[in-house]
């Protein structure tokens, strides 16, 4: 029977320390009955992981479906343009969106993001088959989607590295999107134009760089980073 | 529960399917990955627990609750409970971290768990089923069954029911609905009230402090102040959460409000084994000044002598009931429902308690059960946000205090049980901690 000195209870006979306050417990006539049986036992427990195999089933079969018979019908009654890609194109992308979902949940994040790009691109690649002309997919689209890639590989790696506070997550977010707005642009302007420059999304970028700033002096002091989360938690 | 004497019904009383009760719609809609709102329940006997007999035990009983032996299944404006007749469920060990997430379509979608260590049998049970009064009703037939089939000769009262007899509608009906019918909606005040800082644990960690007290004992103490046990000891954890607050650093002190659940069938006559509670709130505002605890202790006293009655709590349980008669609520879809449901939770009920304490009061068993047991344990589960629950019940001379909380600090748990050491109180403190 041994007391914690420190707040004057009882412990259980296998603790060795007091559960409340950490104290050791230092009973010199008890060194030799600690191997009593623990109030508790010592392994954890892990919830059942729930597939979601019948839902991916129903998913794939109606996306599937959707995609054969628009496809027949574009082949067999109106077939006067190839209108079925689209639509098979964006039962793809779907698809694929949901793999991590409900199909793989174990797929990794940035596996997952990349299969979204590829799969996006591909999309677009195939709309160009209904368009006269393809340079705008090679001069924008791709870029974009390029971009939009890395930067969501680059937030995902940077959450998962470094603790995501509100405030990490805010500054991440805002640098990404001056940094998206600027590539849209330039990329629409070299194609339009074939010069680079910036007109709208120059604004955008002053006003990020001005809150990225802010954000990043408020993480870099802990006074300051402190009395924001004080005053703004939710 | 005292069971009623009842005739046999003519027609079976089981469904093809039952709507959730008034208080269980909210449980599912909070389901997340981690978290979901499971209580258990422990007995400890005085012999080692034979598992298979458990198991056999646990087959034959759970055919007499059909509410307990059902899947959650998604409607498109409710969701409800079907009858489940997949294997199990099954009794295995138990874990060190009691009360996990119960997602609806893992352990062959049953929503309850039987676990047995050493001596102790533990039921977990999704809140949505019932409450604790319910799952005691169903622990207790179990475990009469288990030390029936070692030879016991256990009668059927209190919370042990003939596991041969066919469950009265009563057992199975909805009672709020029942008694929902005060003239008036009474307003609820909510406010947001003080949260404890602490470290949050990781996933699957959930810290149980047990505390042991002798009853006779703590109801002298109580009976000193002038009040019951359970206006003392939510005083005490009010106490320990003012003294918390104050070793924090606050712009300005905030109202510390415990979330009490009232067991309606004290009030309104039923024998149903859903969920039949309400909540109250006790509370302190510290920024009308600093409480002695015995001003804690008044002011408990008169919030309940004000607040439980049976007028008040018809007026509480008519105004939950509202929502549901509502014809525009009812028929807007689930997973609106939901999204509403949860924003509404988290952002206004979660914040109007500091903590959770329930007092299942004096368990009574059967007389010749009695010898069998040495004492009943009661987790109130993983707290929705960073806090602290306590769960408290009485078997004998043995009242048990378990404190449930995801963070690592156990600074209220430390207050609360100096303050009961100094009222000359002698506590045994048991955990799963490292």
């Amino acid at each position: 029977m041994s007391y914690c000195v420190n707040c004057g209870v009882e412990l259980e006979a296998s603790h060795t320390s007091c559960p409340l306050c950490n104290t050791p417990v230092l009973n010199p006539k008890q060194l030799s009955l600690t191997q009593s049986v623990p109030p508790f036992p010592k392994e954890k427990g892990q919830v059942e992981v729930v597939k979601r195999k019948d839902l991916a089933i129903l998913l794939s079969v109606v996306l599937l479906s959707t995609a054969i018979t628009c496809g027949l019908l574009n082949l067999l009654v109106y077939n006067e343009s190839l209108w079925s890609l689209v639509i098979i194109g964006a039962c793809v992308v779907i698809w694929v969106f949901m793999i991590p979902l409900v199909i793989y949940t174990k797929l990794p994040i940035y596996v997952s993001i990349l299969f979204d790009g590829i799969v996006l691109a591909i999309y677009l690649f195939m709309i160009t088959g209904l368009t006269t002309n393809n340079s705008w997919y090679f001069h924008i689209a791709m870029p974009i989607i390029m971009l939009l890639t890395f930067l969501a590989e680059c937030m995902a790696l940077l959450l998962r590295k470094f603790r995501a506070s509100f405030l990490f997550t805010a500054t991440i977010s805002f640098a990404e999107l001056a940094i998206l707005c600027t590539g849209i642009e330039l990329f629409i302007n070299m194609h339009l134009s074939g010069n680079a420059y910036l007109t709208w999304s120059a604004i955008v970028l002053t006003i990020c760089i001005i809150i990225v700033i802010t954000l990043i002096t408020m993480l870099s002091k802990k006074r300051l980073r402190n009395a924001v989360r004080r005053r703004l938690h939710f | 529960m005292t069971q009623k004497k009842k005739s046999i019904p003519e027609k079976s009383t089981r469904k093809d399917w039952y709507k959730l009760d008034l208080s269980a719609i909210v449980y599912p809609t909070l389901q997340r990955r981690d978290f979901s709102s499971v209580y258990r329940i422990s007995v400890t006997l005085k012999e080692k627990i034979n598992p298979d007999i458990l198991q056999k035990a646990v087959d034959m009983t759970l055919k007499r609750f059909p509410t307990y032996k059902v899947a959650m299944r998604n409607g498109l404006f409710w969701r409800y409970l079907e009858p489940n007749n997949r294997p199990g469920p099954f009794v295995t060990p138990d874990i060190k971290n009691p009360c996990m997430p119960m997602p609806f379509k893992a352990n062959n979608h049953y929503l309850i768990r039987i676990y047995y260590y050493e001596k102790r049998i533990s039921f977990e049970a999704h809140h949505c089923l019932g409450d604790g009064t319910g799952g005691m009703c169903v622990l207790q037939t179990i475990t009469a069954t288990y030390l029936r089939l070692l030879g016991a000769a256990i009668s059927n009262e209190y919370f042990v029911l003939d596991i041969d007899s066919e469950p009265s509608a009563e057992e199975l009906e909805d009672a709020y609905m029942r008694y929902a019918n005060a003239k008036v909606h009474p307003p609820r005040r909510c406010e947001k009230s003080y949260r404890i800082r602490g470290t949050k644990e990781p996933f699957y960690t959930l810290n149980i402090i047990n505390g042991t007290l002798s009853a006779s004992k703590t109801k002298e103490v109580a009976g000193k102040y002038g009040v019951t046990v359970t206006e003392y000891l939510n005083a005490v954890l009010l106490y320990a959460l003012m003294q918390k607050q104050e070793q924090e650093w606050h712009l300005k002190p905030l109202p510390i409000k415990i979330a009490m659940p009232v067991n309606l069938r004290n009030f309104f006559p039923s024998i149903t084994l859903r969920n039949f509670i309400t909540m109250v709130y006790p509370c302190i505002d510290p920024r009308l000044g600093t409480y002695t605890f015995e001003e804690i202790i008044t002011q408990v006293h008169n919030y309940m002598r004000y607040y439980i009655n049976e007028k008040f709590l018809r007026g509480d349980i008519t105004t939950n009931a509202a929502t549901q008669r509502n014809s525009f609520i009812r028929v807007v879809p689930l997973f609106i429902k939901d999204f509403v449901v949860r924003k509404f939770y988290a952002a206004v009920q979660d914040r109007n308690s500091s903590a959770g304490l329930t007092n299942m009061g004096l368990c009574k068993v059967p007389e010749d059960m009695k010898p069998y047991i040495e004492r009943f344990d009661i987790y109130m589960g993983q707290p929705f946000s960073k806090r602290t629950n306590c769960a408290i019940i009485t078997f004998e001379d043995i009242l048990t205090i378990n404190f449930a909380s995801s963070i690592i600090e156990a600074d209220v748990e430390r207050l609360f049980f100096r303050k009961l050491v100094q009222d000359g109180i002698p506590v045994k403190i048991a955990s799963n901690r490292d």
